[in-house]
């Protein structure tokens, strides 16, 4: 008995340890993922490259893609370029979200495009391109819609155009596998449907 | 059972008594005291799988994004309010008093204060965050040496070292607050 | 080339300390006198090292030698040179460096000051702090390594220091800190060898004792710097805030306070030893368990995604091998020994025991509100954060019996008190406690049932009883003129400190309750009253520093038609780490602060303001720098000088193969 008294330190510690170690690998990144199965919020944004073009979510539909929230000023997003256009010559589609941070005029911020396309040109070619097209949003407000938390982020957006997926955080070869998963059982879903899928969303369209 | 060990067994039980009590006393007012964290779509909807909603007048804390343009100020005091949201649903936060420094439209916060009804908050405290970037560390590790030409278009003549660029922001400064905690409430 | 020195220094140190956990402790086991011999070099050796690498870190930042990356991430050219020299330890491998360095120089003076100690226990404390160097000087190379270089391509200007730290307090703050921090682990080390050994006489106590007030001292002061500063840089007036960080330091604090309590009474009674070993590893594993909470991010909030596990796993290894293995050997040990002292339900044993339950229990406290979050989170049940309020509430219900019983404790004799003999001076130190507390406040501030009423009276009777205990004690010593000179500095000591908690006890309720806050709406020429004084804005105007610009703002006080004084508050905005900081105005004196912070400036122009006028806020500090200086007075006792030699006769573990090593 008094002999035991003396472990109870000690097995309180381990007790303690156990504890520590799993809230060192709990994900503080679990999303409310609200916005799955959800279509992607309607928007009218221009391409970053091409700022004369609008696009909108109907621009997008009709393919499986993944929507990759991404800004210069964030070195994991720059990281992760490589890896995305690896993914991109695998036959991956992704679309990139250019996320502006917001200019801070009390530190003499300004916007300015034309620097803004040499210098993610300059990025691109350097690390290599994995998009297809960049969309530029500079007021956040699709990032705002999508409940961006920060970048890197990246959706599965399905072939009608619903969110399938949301990632936060990189994606590296230790965590693609799992989202490729997704993305190939959501490329299949839409070729089960395939021209039928097409075809009933000319249908609902039509009248 | 001689006097002394009647008197052992006597003190052994009165101090496990008094800690039996402390570590209920603490819990109790460990419970009182417990803010939970939500977000706005959270607070709308309910929390976790019982989708429980918080009671008026219950202490809460909430984090979200700051819609733009939805800050309203009063001309003659500090009052303010502004909504708030994550994905979707919004809620307002009322406050009266200094906001931080780093408040911005657009940017995410986080506020402690008391609901008032479902979907107005009076805030005692708005604290802003303003790390935008996730770093998990092998990234952190990866960019080290390659990103280091910052970006000149967001910069003022002088400066062109990006603030956000760079690789080392991965840990928090060890031996200062967090640099969030710029404001407060009353004690 | 320099950063080369350093990585290289710091390798070299990294063998030695492999080295001193080896080579000492195989002497212990085979009766080597040579190998125990070896310690003291080893130790001296490794502290060389460690502070070349850390010179040659601080060079690196001198120079603005942005090829380093954390030199890069966290200073820049245009930084003061003395912000240059601290941001080497602003950064988290910086800080590890630091942490290293100060362990080495703990190592180093243990070596240099024991020679009066057995050779035997020598060469075991040794070997116990070298084999925490090993965990963190791997730790600094392999895992967040300083000096790491970003050759080819480097950045032509360095981040800038987070202005948080761009201030007087933090050049000092985190070095004290951290000596407190690490000066435990001389403890623990002694606690450690003492454990090996199986020897628990009061002389390993003596030994201990002085070692632990130094570590306490610094510990101590550490947290009033951070307080302080904080005070000043966040901009709210707050001094503390029940944060992690501040929190992992306050723990060890508490343990600490409660070790030096402990080892009194081992030393003096050869009582309580199972009780103050477990104390002394205890306070070493919570300055190791706030170092990983801090670093590992296990407690950094969900909104922080910069955590990193791998240097969490780390340290959580380091944490279990060092605190598991010592708790083990604690239980294995620790059964055999049986204390023989006997005393009475009235004495200095029961009370010092009290205070040793009230500030576990306030660790307790502690300990809960930081980690439960941690606790609700790994259940499940969601997000939370625990309120001040909680701390607050239940520091309350301990601070009230446990000064009450802190007033009594020095007058009561060990083994056994009479109750007759104490009523006469007790009763008269109540009285005159009762009536200072309520005649000052009853003059100056408004007299009401509230907490200051409370605080003051608590802080007066503990400051009266240390004043009457040491009169009383010097009057016993022949008559109060020759018996005062006769006092131990230790007991001087030991009243300092007491007093300095009646300080920082009325201080602390002083402010909490009459402090007036304000936030305001100001245009230039308005005016603002508060308890008295009239705050004037005179102007408003841009600033514009070395590495910030902002806004700076004058006001004028007033009170009864004369001017007080004039205060200057600042709003930088750092463009490189862009950050904005908030320099408050603060007009101290010792019974009120006028603190006045600028906030943002709103349509009108108008600005938003914070005027505050925070009677006794200023006791607070001056309570710590008390118990400081009381841990300095107890550390210059002439008879830590003595007790090691006598220790030396006593230790029957010098058994005669070592003697001559003795000798030698």
């Amino acid at each position: 008995m008094r002999k035991l008294m003396f472990f109870i330190p000690f097995v309180l510690f381990i007790a303690l340890s156990a504890f520590l170690f799993s809230g060192l690998f709990s994900d503080p990144r679990q999303h409310g993922s609200a916005l799955l199965s959800k279509p992607l919020p309607a928007f009218s944004l221009p391409d970053l490259m091409e700022p004369q073009r609008m696009l909108s979510a109907d621009h997008l539909k009709g393919k499986v893609y993944l929507l990759n929230v991404w800004g210069l000023w964030c070195p994991t997003c720059n990281a992760e370029l490589g890896f995305l256009t690896e993914l991109r010559q695998q036959g991956i589609e992704i679309v990139g979200l250019y996320y502006v941070q917001p200019q801070d005029s009390a530190f003499g911020e300004t916007f300015d495009l034309a620097a803004l396309q040499q210098d993610v040109a300059k990025k691109l070619a350097e690390q290599g391109n994995p998009y297809q097209l960049n969309i530029l949003d500079e007021k956040r407000s699709l990032i705002f819609d999508l409940g961006v938390t920060g970048a890197p982020e990246t959706f599965l957006i399905d072939a009608q155009g619903q969110i399938r997926a949301h990632h936060v955080g990189d994606i590296n070869p230790q965590n693609w596998p799992a989202l490729a998963a997704q993305y190939q059982a959501v490329v299949q879903e839409a070729q089960a449907t395939g021209a039928g899928g097409q075809q009933s969303e000319g249908a609902t369209n039509a009248p | 059972m001689n006097p002394r060990r009647k008197q052992r067994l006597m003190a052994v039980s009165a101090i496990l008594l008094l800690l039996s009590g402390a570590v209920g006393a603490m819990l109790y007012a460990l419970n009182e005291n417990v803010d939970l964290f939500y977000t706005p779509s959270q607070l709308l909807e309910g929390l976790g799988e019982d989708k429980v909603k918080p009671v008026p007048g219950q202490r809460l804390r909430i984090g979200g994004m700051v819609v733009p343009g939805s800050v309203k100020r009063d001309d003659s005091s500090l009052k303010v309010s502004f909504a708030l949201a994550d994905t979707g649903p919004t809620v307002t936060v009322h406050y009266d008093g200094i906001l931080p420094d780093l408040f911005r439209e657009g940017q995410g916060i986080v506020a402690q204060g008391t609901l008032i009804d479902a979907t107005n908050i009076q805030a005692t405290e708005v604290l802003a965050k303003h790390d935008e970037e996730y770093m998990p560390p092998e990234v952190a590790e990866a960019v080290k040496g390659i990103k280091h030409v910052a970006p000149k278009y967001t910069y003022p003549a002088g400066t062109d070292a990006s603030a956000k660029s760079g690789a080392a922001t991965t840990e928090a400064k060890t031996t200062d607050k967090p640099a969030t905690a710029t404001e407060g409430g009353t004690q | 080339m320099i950063p080369e020195i350093g990585q290289l220094s710091l390798i070299f140190a990294f063998a030695l300390s492999c080295l001193l956990a080896l080579v000492p402790m195989y002497g212990s086991y085979s009766g080597n006198v040579r190998a125990l011999l070896l310690a003291k070099p080893l130790a001296i050796g490794l502290f060389l090292f460690s502070a070349t690498a850390m010179a040659c870190l601080m060079y690196a930042f001198y120079h603005s030698d942005f090829t380093v990356i954390n030199v890069a991430s966290n200073s820049s050219s245009v930084l003061p040179w003395y912000f240059q020299l601290t941001a080497s330890f602003g950064s988290h491998e910086g800080s590890m460096l630091l942490w290293v360095t100060i362990l080495a120089l703990w190592t180093a003076l243990v070596a240099l000051f024991s020679n009066s100690l057995p050779l035997l226990m020598q060469g075991r404390i040794l070997g116990v702090m070298g084999f925490i160097c090993v965990g963190f000087i791997a730790f600094s190379l392999f895992m967040s390594n300083p000096f790491e270089r970003s050759l080819p391509f480097f950045p032509v200007e360095g981040r800038d220091l987070n202005p948080l730290l761009q201030d007087f307090g933090m050049i000092v703050h985190p070095p004290l800190l951290y000596v407190g921090y690490v000066g435990f682990a001389v403890s623990f080390a002694f606690a450690i060898a003492a454990l090996i050994g199986g020897k628990f006489d009061s002389t390993w106590a003596r030994w201990a004792r002085p070692w632990t007030l130094a570590a306490w001292l610094f510990l101590t002061l550490g947290i009033m710097l951070g307080s302080w500063w904080a005070y000043n840089e966040l901009g709210w007036g707050g001094w503390w805030f029940w944060d992690p960080v501040e929190n992992a330091s306050f723990m060890p604090w508490l343990v600490g306070t409660a070790l030096l309590h402990s080892l009194a009474v081992t030393e003096k009674r050869g009582t309580f030893k199972s009780w103050t070993v477990l104390l002394a590893i205890a306070a070493f594993s919570l300055s190791l368990m706030g170092a990983f909470l801090v670093r590992s991010g296990v407690l950094v909030s969900v909104h922080s995604f910069a955590s990193d596990p791998s240097r969490g796993l780390y340290l959580l290894a380091f944490l279990l091998l060092v605190v598991g293995g010592s708790l083990f050997l604690y239980a294995l040990r620790m059964n055999a020994v049986r204390s023989q002292a006997r005393y009475q339900l009235f004495s200095r044993e029961v009370l010092l025991w009290g205070n040793n339950v009230f500030l576990l229990t306030a660790t307790l406290v502690v300990f809960l509100g930081t980690l439960y979050p941690l606790f609700h989170k790994e259940l499940g049940l969601g997000s939370i954060s625990i309120g001040e309020p909680f701390f607050n509430q239940l520091f309350y219900y301990l601070v009230i019996p446990f000064s009450l019983l802190l007033g009594l404790g020095p007058w009561v004799r060990w083994k056994q008190q009479q109750l007759p003999p104490l009523l006469k001076p007790l009763t008269l130190v109540a009285l005159l406690a009762l009536t200072m507390a309520i005649g000052y406040l009853a003059a100056t501030q408004s007299l009401a049932a509230n907490l200051a009423l409370l605080g003051c009276l608590l802080g007066a009777w503990v400051g009266m009883s240390a004043i009457g205990e040491v009169y009383q004690r010097a009057q016993q010593l022949g008559g109060f003129s020759t018996g005062i000179g006769r006092l131990q500095a230790s007991h001087w000591g030991m009243t300092l400190a007491h007093i300095g908690f009646a300080v920082l006890v009325i201080g602390v309720a002083m402010t909490k309750t009459l402090s007036v806050e304000k936030d305001v709406r100001m245009k230039i020429g308005d005016t603002v009253e508060l308890n008295g004084y009239h705050f004037t804005l005179t102007d408003v105007y841009a600033l514009k520093g070395p590495n910030y610009g902002g806004q700076a703002a004058e006001l004028e006080v007033y009170s009864d038609g004369k001017k007080v004084t004039h205060l200057h508050a600042e709003k930088r905005f750092y463009p490189l780490q862009k950050t904005v900081m908030t320099e408050a105005a603060v007009h101290a004196r010792l019974s009120r602060d006028l603190y006045v912070a600028l906030g943002e400036e709103l349509s009108g122009p108008s600005w938003a303001m914070r005027v505050y006028v925070k009677p006794f806020v200023r006791w607070i500090w001056l309570g710590g720098v008390l118990m400081a200086l009381g841990a300095l007075l107890a550390l210059l006792d002439k008879r830590y000088r003595r007790a090691s030699a006598h220790a030396e006769v006593k230790t029957r573990e010098n058994t005669a193969a070592y003697t001559g090593a003795e000798h030698a």
